[in-house]
């Protein structure tokens, strides 16, 4: 444990304390002038605090708010799987290049291939990507399955629960593939989220569970990934060597990213204030390359190995790909087969 | 994980130290708590940014101080005005507002201090000394066990409708009725919505709580001068300190049922995504079950008011055994303590035992600390605070309308949030007005949803076979444990029933 | 909870008041299905349940109640919900003061609409008296809740000229 220095700690906390309350009566949208951003930038996030989306786009802002001289401020709306702060965002934001949404584009993706959202799609994009977390089969560290080969030939036996994040969802997906392509029986429980997900297979509830890397490699003593839904395994040591699903079973999936997380925005504010969206483009792809964001991501416990950036045309074909595949298996995923 | 007691020595009298983080913290906490919409989770948020800077431990120690205050904060309005502060202190009005109104708040809030801090603290103590054990609980509980202890919290609906078994009913299957709006936990298809968006994640529990309890009380409580009757008003008018002394012994004298009540909040705060709330219920479930007065629950009982109390602290030190042991945090504001230890680099889980043993320790000795110096704190308070029942209901009413609208909206900053809490205080209103219980509906509200969501989850794993309900060995002495519970306390109501007048 | 039936000094019980929450819920049962007929069973189950149990247990209590009407033991007047009636204009307008508190904050702001909805609920419970003290006590409650929850809590109320004005000023 870090002992630390009792008094030194106590004038931190009050210069802490003070600092804080000092800071918060400046008006920090006129300290910067007018030119943009011109206040706060807000963020919908379409997940809980502390989630995985949360962690991100922290880490992210901390580090691109000095780029933009500006505060952001996030708000968060879980609802309905994302839809609720996809509805507020299209419906309540202003387009004017201050407020973003931040989500993860795979699962929110396929909620509007399980129903359509209120507003027209094509009103929205997604700008840039920040990491690329492929999507996972992992089993407990000391369970009774330890390889795929072992879940496969045990499904073959006898329906294996797998514990999901949601059932629309691309590590849902890429488990229903590969039950389709090998045989095996699956049944996905959706959890409501990677932690209850990681509690459900832990606890021995779920025979396994299939979710995004990010939140199980940082868990080498609980957990061990047993395959990627993707097509290059990007973290070899940290998931013991886990094999790709095409290369181990000869399926030609797309890649199943499952945590992609992007900042997205109304079209209307691009075409309104190409001059603002440009700042925030060029901005952004400043902190990729700076070792705060780096150190940021590192202490969060999260691989780096997973950040990258993804353009617009990056985004809109990783979507793409998620609702294609999604239609394939709508059935599944509605309940209405 | 071994116990070192130089090590405890060493870590209590670290934690006395940083009184000066904690004590600020915990009047924060007490007054967060108290404001139904506003939380320890929201308030941790809301301050991050100072959290993140300061020290891991002393965020830490700020943290654990607001969780464990604000549980005790939430049950100051729900003893004093009938609002409970969150959903883990619904089950607190039940008796502790009965007290009020008899003139009797100071010894209310002395005992619900007492139970609280008690029950806290000897949960604490038993989490640090067993929590390898206790971290088991999260293993053999799962959906079908969880199934039979959200039922033992709904029996309680049962109990309340002993009074009038009909109207009593229905109140809490309308509860229920209502607490499945919104998507359903498997296929997110969504039902009784309305078309609302609003209400896809299911009705919001503030908004509920703020209608039922506050905006309908609100609405009933101007046909009077006072909240309290002729004869609690001259009560109060005589009251001091003596009867806050009173309500501390009268508390200590309920030693074994604070012991009791607070493991039963323990164990299920053990488990990820149960809560308070469900704990209140089933501590309240159980003490009526298991008393001989059961009769008096509801009119001002000690017991009734101990037993929510001591539960619902029970949960605070039970749901960071998970997050400390399997890294997998027990509820909303485990979760922000994650956040908060993750960007520090601490990792929770077996490994910062061996790592770093003060610092997995430290949350529940900053709690034992928290709840120790709380008691000082907050029980020369009781008498101030009782005088707001002594307060008109002409000023009362429209300050408790518009302050618990703004919790109602502070949940989840929706506008929508506030009307919905107005239709809440109609339903209410009627509710009150024609003998339905509103608490029978909350119950319903709050735990039908969690209820579905087990259920919902079984079916799913089982592939839709019912018979996965009697599937386990623990769920099946938990079932036998339900249905002797029910019974009994169905028995001793026929037997109590003859003769029985005294109503508190 | 009093739950005395008979009021007015009245034989009878007045039990039509007793009927609107079984009403309410019956009615909203009947919808809940109409949204899940098509749903998957996982959406149906516990609701088909929930509302079977629901609705037999109102058709037992309706069905009691309208046998002591029929023994003319009851009727089925709302006077439990309206009594006493001298309170229900205050209470009419203390729900529409409430209704308008949340319809104009989003356009005035929590301190405005704070001040003119204590001020107004509480100089109509005191029917006009002490003006002054409540205007006084609205205004201190107003600036205060503005303290507590815009600025210190940074609750996300919509901004009106108030809190915009303070903006400015801290």
């Amino acid at each position: 444990m870090t002992h630390f220095d009792r008094g030194a700690s106590r004038r931190a906390f009050l210069k802490g304390t003070a600092a804080a309350g000092v800071a918060a009566t400046l008006p920090l949208s006129s300290a910067f002038g007018a030119s943009f951003p011109e206040r706060n930038m807000q963020v919908y996030v379409p997940t809980r605090e502390g989630g995985g989306a949360d962690r991100n786009q922290r880490a992210f802002a901390g580090v691109w708010k000095k780029y933009l001289n500006t505060e952001f401020e996030a708000a968060f709306y879980p609802g309905a799987a994302g839809r609720v702060a996809y509805e507020k965002y299209m419906g309540l934001a202003k387009a004017d290049c201050h407020e973003l949404i931040f989500g993860n584009m795979g699962p929110e993706v396929l909620n509007w291939v399980v129903e359509p959202p209120t507003f027209d799609l094509n009103d929205f994009m997604y700008f840039a990507r920040v990491d690329a977390d492929p999507g996972i089969v992992f089993v407990k560290r000391d369970g009774p399955l330890q390889t795929i080969d072992d879940i496969v030939a045990e499904g073959k036996k006898r329906t294996l629960n797998v514990g999901v994040s949601r059932l629309a969802h691309p590590a849902t997906l890429g488990m229903l593939a590969l039950g389709r392509h090998t045989g095996a029986q699956f049944n996905p429980i959706p959890l409501s989220g990677g932690k209850n997900t990681r509690a459900g297979v832990e606890t021995g509830e779920m025979d396994f569970g299939a979710l995004p890397a990010g939140g199980i490699v940082n868990r080498p003593k609980n957990f061990k990934v047993v395959l990627m839904f993707t097509h290059k395994n990007p973290l070899p040591d940290l998931s013991d060597n886990a094999p790709t699903v095409n290369a181990k079973f000869g399926t030609s999936l797309p890649d199943l990213v499952a945590g992609a997380r992007a900042y997205g925005i109304k079209k209307a504010a691009i075409e309104k204030y190409p001059d603002r969206y440009k700042i925030l483009t060029e901005s952004l792809l400043k902190v990729f390359d700076d070792p705060e964001y780096k150190e940021a991501i590192i202490r969060t416990k999260a691989p780096w190995e997973l950040i990258g950036y993804g353009g617009p045309e990056e985004c809109a074909t990783y979507a793409k790909a998620m609702t294609d595949i999604g239609k394939d298996y709508k059935d599944l995923l509605t309940g209405k087969s | 994980m071994e116990f070192d007691p130089g090590l405890f020595i060493e870590l209590f009298t670290r934690m006395f130290g940083f009184w000066w983080v904690i004590l600020p913290a915990i009047l924060l906490g007490l007054v967060v708590g108290a404001i139904p919409g506003f939380s320890a989770a929201n308030t941790i948020i809301i301050l991050l940014p100072l959290t993140l800077s300061m020290d891991p431990e002393i965020g830490l120690v700020f943290m654990v101080a607001i969780y464990a205050s604000s549980r005790m904060g939430a049950g100051i309005p729900a003893i004093l005005v009938n609002i409970p502060g969150t959903a883990g202190a619904a089950a607190t009005p039940l008796d502790g507002y009965p007290m009020t109104k008899q003139g009797r708040s100071h010894q209310a809030l002395a005992i619900s201090f007492v139970s609280s801090v008690a029950g806290g603290l000897l949960t604490t103590i038993m989490a640090l000394l067993a929590m390898p054990w206790l971290s088991q609980v999260a293993y053999y509980l799962h959906s079908v066990e969880m199934i039979v202890v959200m039922l033992f919290g709904i029996s309680l609906i049962a109990s309340i409708a002993a009074r009038d078994t009909l109207k009593g009913l229905i109140a809490g299957f309308f509860g229920l009725m209502i607490g499945l709006i919104g998507a359903d936990v498997v296929y997110a298809t969504p039902r009784g919505t309305m078309g609302l968006l609003e209400l896809y994640d299911g009705v919001p529990l503030i908004p509920a709580l703020v209608g039922l309890f506050a905006i309908s009380e609100a609405f009933v409580v101007i046909e009077r001068r006072s909240i309290l009757s002729d004869e609690g008003q001259r009560l109060m008018e005589e009251a001091g300190w003596a009867e806050t002394w009173e309500g501390v012994k009268i508390a200590c004298s309920k030693w074994w049922h604070i012991a009791w009540t607070s493991i039963i909040g323990l164990v299920i705060g053990v488990v990820p995504g149960a809560g308070a709330s469900i704990a209140s219920f089933v501590a309240y479930q159980q003490s009526r079950t298991y008393s001989k007065t059961p009769e008096l629950y509801g009119t001002g009982h000690v017991e009734g008011l101990v037993a929510p109390e001591s539960a619902n602290n029970g949960v605070t030190s039970g749901t960071l055994i998970p997050l400390l042991v399997i890294g997998i945090p027990g509820g909303a504001t485990a979760a922000i303590m994650l956040v908060v230890l993750q960007y520090h680099g601490v990792t929770v889980g077996p490994d910062l035992f061996n790592d770093k043993p003060q610092l997995a320790y430290a949350p529940f000795t900053a709690m034992a600390v928290t709840y120790f110096l709380m008691i000082f704190t907050i029980l020369p308070l009781a008498r101030y605070m009782s005088k707001v029942t002594v307060v008109s209901t002409t000023y009362m009413a429209p300050i408790i309308i518009s302050f618990t609208l703004v919790g109602a909206f502070v949940s989840r900053d929706y506008m929508f949030d506030m009307y919905l809490a107005l239709a809440f205080g109609v339903i209410g209103y009627v509710a009150r007005k024609t003998g339905y219980h509103v608490a029978a509906i909350l119950i319903g509200v709050i735990l039908g949803p969690l209820l579905e969501t087990y259920f919902l989850r079984a079916l799913k794993m089982s592939q839709g076979d019912i018979m996965v309900l009697f599937s386990s060995r623990l769920g099946n002495v938990l079932w036998v444990g339900l249905f002797l519970s029910v019974g009994l306390s169905l028995y001793f109501e026929k037997r109590k029933k003859p003769g029985n007048a005294d109503d508190g | 909870m009093a739950d005395d039936t008979k009021s007015g000094g009245s034989e009878k019980k007045h039990i039509g008041a007793d009927l609107v929450i079984p009403a309410v819920a019956l009615i909203f049962a009947l919808y809940y299905f109409s949204t899940i007929l098509d749903s998957p069973w996982t959406a149906q189950v516990s609701a088909f349940f929930i509302g079977a149990v629901l609705i037999t247990l109102i058709a037992v209590f309706v069905i009691s109640g309208l046998l002591s009407v029929r023994r003319g033991e009851a009727d089925l007047g709302l006077q439990r919900l309206t009594e006493p009636l001298s309170f229900m204009p205050t209470r009419a307008a203390l729900f529409a003061l409430t209704l308008s508190f949340i319809f104009f904050v989003e356009w005035g702001g929590f301190t405005i609409t704070t001040f003119v909805f204590v001020g107004a609920a509480m100089l109509l419970l005191s029917r006009g008296r002490n003006w002054k003290f409540i205007l006084a006590l609205s205004a201190v409650l107003a600036i205060g809740g503005y303290f507590l929850f815009v600025y210190a809590f940074e609750v996300r109320f919509p901004k009106g000229p108030f809190e915009l004005l303070m903006a400015q000023v801290l």
